[in-house]
Formats: C-alpha cells, structure tokens, sequence
C-alpha cells in the first residue's frame, strides 16, 4: 500500500506511545533466557533487540490457553439463561516475527475455513499485527528458511524491515495499519520494494538449518513412512508433556469443559489447550485408546505438520520453522532432527 | 438429603484439611451442600455412616491399617486427601532407614539404646512400612499435592454433587507450566520432576520460581528412564536423584528404586 | 479478514451453545444402557447415521449417536450408555429433566447409495444404535430395496439392544434378522451363538448388488471386512460408522482425526473406498 522510512528510536518510541491508546503486546525479556509476548506501558522500554522466539507464539493472543466459551445460568423459574463470551477487544501484537506471522496466517485458515470459528475470529479481526523482518537467525534452531517462512508477509498490517543503513522500512498494507501510524509523520519511501530486495539480499546465505530437500518435496517424503522404527527413535526419551504442542505457532487442539458455580445452577463452559502428544487425546469414554503409544502420537504430530495439514490447505507444511518444540523440549526431541532422519532415511 | 461427609487423619501435619478450612470465601458454600459430621479441626461429632471419607496421611502401623478399614467399611465414597496419603510423602523415607538408626537421629544415641531394650518403647519398632492408603484400601479418588488443591477439592465436591465422578487428567506438571507460559527451570539451569509429575497443581511452585519437586507423585506412565537419564545429563549426583525421587514419593517404585 | 461484517457473539451462540431438550421418556435397555426420548425446541432434520453433541451444563458435553429414523417432528432418540463422566450423570436423571444439544453433525448414510440394492446391516454390541437410525428407514419401505439382511450380535442375552425392533424387523417382508451373543452365559437365548463374523460366509451376498452398511468396536472392521472382500463386495460397496474422541463436533478440536480425515465433518460414517488405505481409520 504505502512504505514510510523510519529510525530505530522512532519506531520504538511510536509503538511505546500506541501503549497509551491501545492493548499493545511486545516481546518482553522474561526470566534467564526467554521472552514472552507482555502487554506493555506507554513508559515501557521497547527494544527491537534481536531475541529468542517467546516461549509461546503470539497467535496464542488470539486462542488463550483458557477461554470461556459461554456462561450459563438455570433460572429460578426454569428458564436458562446462555450467553456467549466473544472477546472482541482492540489489540495490537507488534514484533511478530515471519514465522509467527505465518502461523497466524494458517490459524486463519484453520479457523476461517469450514465451520468458521467465532471466537478466534473475533479476535483476529480485532487484533492489529505488526511484524518484524528477522536479518540473522535468532537461535541456532530454527528452520524458517527450509519450510518458507522466513519471507512470509501476509497477514501484517504493518510490517517492519531494518535496513542496511540502519533506518526501518516501514510498510503500510492495510487502512488500519496506516491508522496506527496516524500520530508520526514519517517520510514516505519511494523505493521500498528496492530496499527490500536489498535487506533481503543481506541475510545470511545459509539461513538457519536447512533440509536436503525441496521445501515442495516434504509432504511427500513424510508421506511414505508409517510403520518407521523413526517414530520411535524420537519418541524413546519423550514424557508426553506436549509441550512440543503447547508451544507450536500451529497447534490449535482444544479440550472443553464445564465449570459449575457453587450455587449448581450456573457455571462457565470453557475451551482449554489440548495435545495430541498427551497420552488421552484420543482415548474415548469407553476406554480404548486410538493412539496409545507415543510414537503412534509422534507420528501423527509430524504427519499433521508435513503431510495432513498441508494437503489439506494447500499452504506447504504447517510447521514454521520456528524452533520452539525443539528447544523447550527437556530431553531434545526436535521436529527438524524428525524431518531430517524421513529424508535422510528415504535416500537409502 | 445433603450428602454426609466426613474427615480423617493418619501420619500427617493436618495441613490439608487446613486448606480446607483456608478456602474461607467458599466454605460456608460449600456447608450449605453438605453434612460435615466428622472433622477433628474443626467439630467433633461421630455418625456410623458416610456418604464421602475425606483421609488424610499415610498409613504407617497394624492400627492404622485396622482403623482405615473400618473408615472404608464405613463409607461409601473414599478419597485420598493430600500427598501423604496418596504417595506417602517425606515420611516415606523412613522406609529406608532402620528405626533404631532413624531414632537415633531424632532423640540421640542414649534413646536408640533404650528403645532396643525396653519393652515400653517396642511399638515404635513396630511401624514397619510407610504406605499410601490405596496400598491397603481401595481409594476411589485422590486430591493430590503437599497440601492439596482448593480447585481440585471443589471440583470433586461439585462433581461427587451432580453425582459423578471428578476428572482430573493424567497429564504432567509440564504441561501446565507451559500453558502458565513459565520459563522452563531448565533454561535456569535446574532441573524438574515436572515431566514425571501429576498436574493439576497448575505448576504453582514453578510459577513462583521454584522447581516442581513431584509432590504430586508420579504419572502412571511416566517415562521414567528418561527421567533419571535427563538428570544424569544436567550432572545430578546419583545420591541427589535418590534422594529427589524419594522427597514425596519415597512409598512408589521411583522412590524405591524400582 | 472482513472487518466488522459479522456478528460474532450470534455466530458464536449458532456453533457452540446447546438447544435445551427435554426428556420425554427414558427406558432401562441394559445393566448399563437407557434409552431416552428427547422433546427439542424445533425438529434437528437429520440424516441417519449422523450425531448429536449432548451436554449437561456444568458437568460436560459429548458426542452421542442419534438412534432413530430422520422424523419431521421435534422428538429425537437416543441410546446412552453408562461409561463415563457425563453419561453417569445422564443416567441420573428423570423423565422431564433437560440436556443440551448441539447438531446434527457428520456426514450419516445417504438412503440413494441404498435403493434398489440388497442391504446388509451388521451391527456388533452399541453399533446397533446408530444403525438403527438407517435400519428404520429401510425396514419401512422393503419394497424399495431388494434383500435386507441384519446381522446383529453382543456379548450375551442381557446386553442386546432394541429386543422388540429386532423382533419386529424380522417380519418385514423379504428382511432376515440374525441375532447372536457370543456366549449365552448360562441366560436363555434362543438365538445363535458367535461372533457377528460367524454368519457372513453362508450369506448368499450378490457381489453386484449389495450394499452392506456396519457399525462396531474397532476390533469388528478387520476380520468382518475380510470375509465381505472374499465375497468379492468392493470398497464402494461398504459403509461404515466409526467412533472417536471429539469435543466441537465442528471440525475444529482435532481428537477425532484419523490420518487426514477429520471424523466428525468427513464422518463418522464412511464409504470404505475413502479410508479403505487410512491407517488410522480401521483400527
């Protein structure tokens, strides 16, 4: 739409005043070594600094870990009261890295397409994104670049490229994102496309891990295994914590329950994060377990990334290269490592 | 008729059913729906019968035994209160410690002298073994953790109302803490029982930058070699993987080496 | 992203808040399955085949097969059985108490793969309840189709199902009805003994003309689905209705997927020749 020139400092303080007017989300250094996506202050020190994906993606602003489906209340006179709980609150998530944008970008499909969901949608309609160009990989885990995530644009309102000189390229894609930039007066940019081929052309060569094989290829080398000694290979050391889910900017399995109030005529359903690494996620009130084993739960985690998901949507793998499962994973069980033994494994 | 419920204690500090009498904003709730007819803490009052048996502590002597048994008989519904008596908590330990050695320590050298010649000090021998109760009864639901869980209590309550069973999943503390978004200890460079751990503590001791030590005792299929190979890996000493899996659980087969 | 069309909390109240329905009727079938009667607001239209997500507000919701023949009225039919949470506290309760409904929801049979075809229906333990919901219609209508075969086997006299459909099922003209337990354990039973596998192999099946439609415990599928092969049925020739964990019902939570395949939108019944190579789906 419109690209503006900015310098880091006016970047920085601009999102630093969206604060007084807005919900704004930024990521925060949070504990030794992590970051965290944390509503911050108007006087809050907002950095850019280079750092480590948060612990959970940002998309998860948009499905919380807990959220309250609808409130319930039996009347007196035998009438019963339901109310939906959509939050439909203005936000703004700014410093969303290409692959978090990407993982909201396919959150938008899985939740848009079919029987749309409510209650994400909600949300991301009222949820403005401003995204942030990564120049060197952030950790020596990520992937981005073998499964196209690292120049994912879509989906931002504003998106944010730091360029050689040392002045931010600021795109403007959409009226709310030129909205947002309502209280700076930057200078347009006339070549921004330019530029950005230049930022581009400035990154690494090798961009993070990278996979021997066509990121188009994938679907179809995960395809061929099923009964792999692979799957259990990286399922020995696995506690089935899922965390590896929990932290995925894809993962959006949800369980519900109910929550009764004392007086047992009103309560809450909710909906909560679930995993299909979790030893129950397929168990059925009956008893029997679809997937007992972890590998069988591995395996299905890795087919949902690479193969279901994306034949499904015709987007490329549903996994974004971020890193996270690997790195938080206690005993190291990495999707990467997973991907890399099928490919590997089908060369032989 | 509101449901008659009734609260026992073996081996313990008595510290969760001080929780309960803690959850001050819900109690009076929560009397409006039940019959107490049993609580030392609080009343004292005795009934042949109860719909639901809350126990506390772990169960250490043939009387204890006897005195369990006639609780079950007695109740309809039986429930494990707390880390001592659904896992046998730190005083599990003392099975692994002879009780002359273990009274030594407490009372010095004179007292394990006198207790191994006089007969008045005998029934001190005589707890052998410390047990969780669903090693000598059968226990229809545990309310886990040191002390046990406001929200989980009432959860069951509200369940065991609406006449059905409390649901309280077999997931780990791990699972929870991420949903908490908390930093994992190990990137503090600590280590964790959280993979192993019952959840449903919503990972309060990580939340409060503690590390989980398993007072919840451990899941049923728990990745137990992994476990002790993680610790290895971060340089825990054997002595202190010992010692860490015995803290709450000594009474279960991670705590005795099994 | 279509800014500020729609509305969300009404979009909401259509997918995930349950219509009260009252309980008209409950009937004790087993030691551990009722059947309920339902009354609902306005007529749920559904196919047969297809499911219902019930819920009790507070204690939880579940995905429930609909028992009875597509209806214009508002009544609807069901078969619970004791086995969980929820279902435990259904079982408490009395004629003219309410439960949540959501739905209908999945796929079901369509009746034209049906017409003008020989249809066989086996049905092992609960699978009876949800194929009932398409036995109905065909056992009302025999002269538009050919043979109806049902194939209906438990574990023992106690635990079979819907006794009196059965029996009356077997006076439909042209409609045979085997009924089996696998073992009588000492109750009178003046039906057969076996497994519902036992009797496929004397069926006289038409390979052309057959359609068989099967409902089961996932052990059921491989050795059944054998024997039809060998009867040369082809994989467009058979049906069957599964069962999985869900909790949206919509297509959304993800517990029912097997391989691509979401159970509660793609299913839960299934022309064989779609999940046939699935494999998740028949095991």
């Amino acid at each position: 739409m419109s690209d503006f020139l900015a310098s880091l400092t006016q970047v920085q303080q601009w999102i630093s005043s969206l604060a007084a007017r807005y919900t704004v989300f930024f990521p925060t250094p949070h504990g030794e070594a992590n970051y965290r996506f944390t509503a911050i202050g108007a006087d809050d020190d907002v950095r850019f600094a280079p750092y480590r994906p948060t612990i959970t993606p940002p998309v998860k602003l948009l499905v919380p870990a807990r959220e309250e489906l609808f409130r319930f209340q039996h009347k007196e006179d035998g009438d019963l009261l339901l109310s939906p709980s959509v939050d439909s609150s203005f936000r703004v998530i700014a410093g969303v890295r290409p692959c978090d944008l990407k993982g909201i970008f396919l959150m938008d499909l899985f939740f848009e397409r079919g029987v749309a969901d409510p209650y994400y949608l909600a949300r991301r309609e009222n949820t403005a994104i401003i995204g942030y160009a990564c120049t060197t990989p952030c950790t020596d885990r990520v992937f981005c670049a073998a499964v196209d995530s690292l120049d994912h644009r879509q989906g931002a309102d504003l998106f944010l490229t730091p360029l050689a000189s040392g002045e931010i390229l600021v795109e403007a894609n959409t009226e709310r994102g030129i909205g947002l930039l309502d209280s700076t007066d930057l200078p347009p940019c006339e070549d921004g496309p330019a530029r950005k081929i230049g930022a581009i052309a400035a990154r690494p060569e090798t961009y993070g891990r990278s996979f021997d094989a066509d990121v188009q290829s994938l679907s179809g080398i995960v395809e061929q295994y099923w009964d792999s000694p692979l799957w259990d290979k990286h399922t020995e050391r696995c506690f089935s914590c899922g965390t590896c889910n929990l932290v995925c900017p894809t993962c959006y399995c949800f369980d519900v329950r109910d929550n009764l109030a004392l007086d047992t005529v009103s309560g809450s359903r909710t909906r909560t994060w679930d995993g299909c690494m979790l030893p129950g996620f397929a168990q059925v009130a009956g008893g029997h377990n679809f997937r007992p084993q972890p590998a069988g739960r591995q395996r299905h985690r890795v087919k949902r990334k690479f193969e279901y998901l994306p034949t499904k949507y015709g987007h490329g793998p549903v996994c974004v290269g971020c890193g996270r499962c690997g790195r938080q994973c206690t005993v190291d069980i990495d999707i990467y490592d997973i991907v890399h033994d099928l490919i590997e494994g089908g060369k032989s | 008729m509101k449901p008659k419920i009734a609260f026992f204690d073996f081996a313990s500090c008595e510290g969760c059913q001080l929780a309960v009498l803690n959850c001050e904003d819900i109690l009076l709730d929560i009397l409006e729906l039940v019959d107490l007819v049993e609580f030392r803490e609080a009343i004292s009052e005795k009934a042949l019968r109860y719909d639901v048996a809350f126990v506390e502590g772990s169960i250490h002597r043939d009387e204890d035994i006897a005195r369990l048994r006639d609780i079950r008989a007695r109740s309809t519904y039986l429930v494990a209160l707390g880390a001592c008596a659904c896992n046998g908590n730190v005083q599990a330990r003392s099975n692994f410690v002879a009780p002359a050695v273990n009274y030594a320590e407490v009372y010095g050298e004179a007292a394990r002298n006198r207790v191994q010649v006089d007969p008045e000090h005998w029934p001190l021998w005589a707890h052998t073994r410390v047990r969780p109760l669903d090693a000598v009864v059968k226990v229809d639901a545990q309310l886990r953790g040191c002390p046990m869980v406001p929200s989980e209590f009432l959860h069951l309550v509200k369940s065991l109302l609406k006449g059905t069973q409390p649901d309280f999943p077999a997931v780990a503390v791990c699972t929870e803490c991420k949903k908490n978004e908390n930093e994992c200890v190990f990137d503090r460079g600590q280590t964790c029982m959280g993979q192993i751990t019952w959840a449903g503590c919503n990972s309060v001791c990580v939340n409060n930058g503690y590390v989980c030590d398993g007072c919840r005792g451990i899941l049923p299929d728990a990745n137990l070699a992994a476990h002790l190979q993680l610790l290895r890996e971060h340089k825990v000493a054997e002595a202190d993987i010992r010692s860490r899996y015995r803290l709450f659980c000594g009474a279960e087969p991670i705590g005795r080496g099994v | 992203m279509n800014q500020g069309q729609t509305d969300y909390a009404a979009l909401a109240a259509a997918t995930y808040l349950p219509a009260t329905a009252k309980i008209v009727e409950i009937r004790e079938m087993t030691a551990r399955e009722r059947y309920y009667r339902l009354e609902l607001p306005q007529p749920l239209g559904h196919r047969p085949g297809q499911f219902a997500m019930v819920s009790v507000l507070g204690v939880g919701e579940a995905p429930i097969s609909i028992s009875c023949g597509p209806r214009d009225d508002n009544q609807l039919e069901m078969v619970i059985r004791n086995v969980g949470r929820l279902t435990r506290v259904i079982h408490g309760l009395k004629e003219g108490d309410t439960l949540g409904i959501r739905g209908p929801y999945g796929s079901g049979f369509d009746l034209d793969h049906f017409y003008g075809k020989d249809v066989v229906f086996i049905a092992g333990g609960l699978g009876l309840v949800p194929l009932r919901s398409l036995i109905i219609p065909v056992m009302a209508e025999p002269s538009r189709f050919g043979a109806v075969t049902l194939v209906s086997g438990c574990r023992n006299p106690a635990e079979e199902l819907f006794r009196e459909d059965l029996k009356q099922w077997s006076q439909v003209p042209g409609a045979t009805v085997i009924r089996l337990v696998d073992a009588t354990e000492n109750m009178p039973w003046k039906f057969d003994v076996g497994l519902v596998i036992d009797p496929l192999p004397k069926l006289p099946l038409d390979p052309v003309k057959t359609v068989v439609a099967m409902c089961g415990p996932p052990v059921m599928y491989k050795f059944v689905l054998m024997t039809l092969q060998a009867k040369n049925l082809g994989p467009e020739q058979i049906f069957v209705d599964l069962e999985r964990r869900m909790k949206c019902g919509v297509g959304k939570c993800g517990h029912c997927q097997m391989n691509h395949l979401y159970c509660c939108q793609d299913g839960p019944v299934f022309q064989l020749s779609r999940i046939g190579a699935l494999k998740e789906a028949l095991r």
